[in-house]
């Protein structure tokens, strides 16, 4: 298996070029590789402090974003603007 | 004098702000703490006008932050100018600074920080009752804490800023977790400073924290 680095390199190459699919399988990957290198909390989410006018939630749990990344749009954008840079 | 620090906590994002600056930055102030479901828009017109400084967290979006259950405290064009002239404002709340907190310079605030996009970070939910406790947060919320108290201890807005970035940056570089990272380097080129920049509150007396035990938070 790849190291988290790597595969997280792959998750921004995938955002960078738009790619849904891609990228959500992608950072899927590297929440295994994450996993298998022992880091990461009991229940990490990823939070924000976004009104209810957003089309997604204010709190994910990191495994449910591939899922939510390739439903919500706006979501996919705020990923890319996080990390697709 | 009262202080607004306004508090929401209703759902694991508000939790945590709010949990951080009630461990860190509750304890040197005078109340006015505007926790819970005292954070409401009619608490904040009450107390407001009589505080220096104004330290909101919330859900926000470009024109407004909000309170406990997303009930509107401040929305662009919506409030007295009496509630911000001459206050140093922190919003800790998503986009408050695209068009809120020019909104808040334009009606007389002395200084606004705040965020141009979302503000984002990686917390662990099984910590919810305990938010201070949590290291993934932490990278994120303590440079929030630092640059609040850097302002309680009489610094400048651009000195209390400067030390939020600086907390991102040193943070980021040591951060193994490459989405943690990401989120500090975002909230970093997101964090915004309007207004004056020389802009200064009373100093607070200095305290060494934490002096007391934690606050008890209700699970969610």
């Amino acid at each position: 298996m790849a190291s988290s680095k790597e595969e997280w390199q792959r998750y921004q190459e995938a955002l960078r070029q738009g790619d849904k699919a891609a990228a959500a399988t992608a950072f899927q990957r590297y929440l295994e590789a994450k996993k298998a290198e022992g880091k990461g909390g009991s229940r990490p989410t990823l939070v924000n402090l976004g009104t209810k006018a957003k089309d997604y939630p204010n709190a994910i749990p990191l495994e449910d974003i591939p899922a939510v990344m390739q439903e919500k749009p706006e979501f996919f954008d705020l990923l890319r603007r996080i990390a697709g840079k | 004098m009262p202080t607004v620090l306004a508090l929401p906590d209703f759902d694991l994002s508000t939790r945590c702000a709010s949990g951080w600056l009630l461990r860190w930055i509750l304890p040197r102030l005078e109340p006015a703490h505007l926790f819970g479901i005292l954070d409401r828009r009619f608490a904040f017109q009450f107390f407001a006008p009589q505080s220096d400084i104004i330290i909101m967290t919330g859900h926000g979006g470009v024109d407004v932050i909000t309170g406990q259950n997303e009930a509107v405290i401040l929305a662009v064009g919506k409030y007295d100018p009496r509630e911000v002239r001459g206050k140093v404002f922190k919003l800790l709340s998503c986009q408050c600074g695209v068009a809120l907190g020019p909104d808040l310079i334009k009606n007389g605030a002395s200084s606004v920080a705040a965020y141009v996009d979302d503000y984002v970070w990686v917390t662990d939910a099984d910590l919810a009752s305990t938010p201070w406790a949590d290291k993934m947060a932490a990278t994120s919320l303590m440079p929030v804490i630092d640059g609040i108290n850097a302002l309680l201890d009489g610094k400048t807005a651009k000195e209390a800023f400067t030390l939020e970035l600086e907390g991102y940056t040193r943070n980021a570089e040591i951060e193994e977790d490459e989405l943690i990272k990401s989120c500090l380097e975002f909230n970093k080129r997101n964090a915004i400073l309007l207004g004056n920049e020389g802009a200064t509150i009373r100093a607070r007396p200095k305290i060494t924290l934490p002096f007391a035990p934690p606050p008890i938070l209700i699970p969610l």
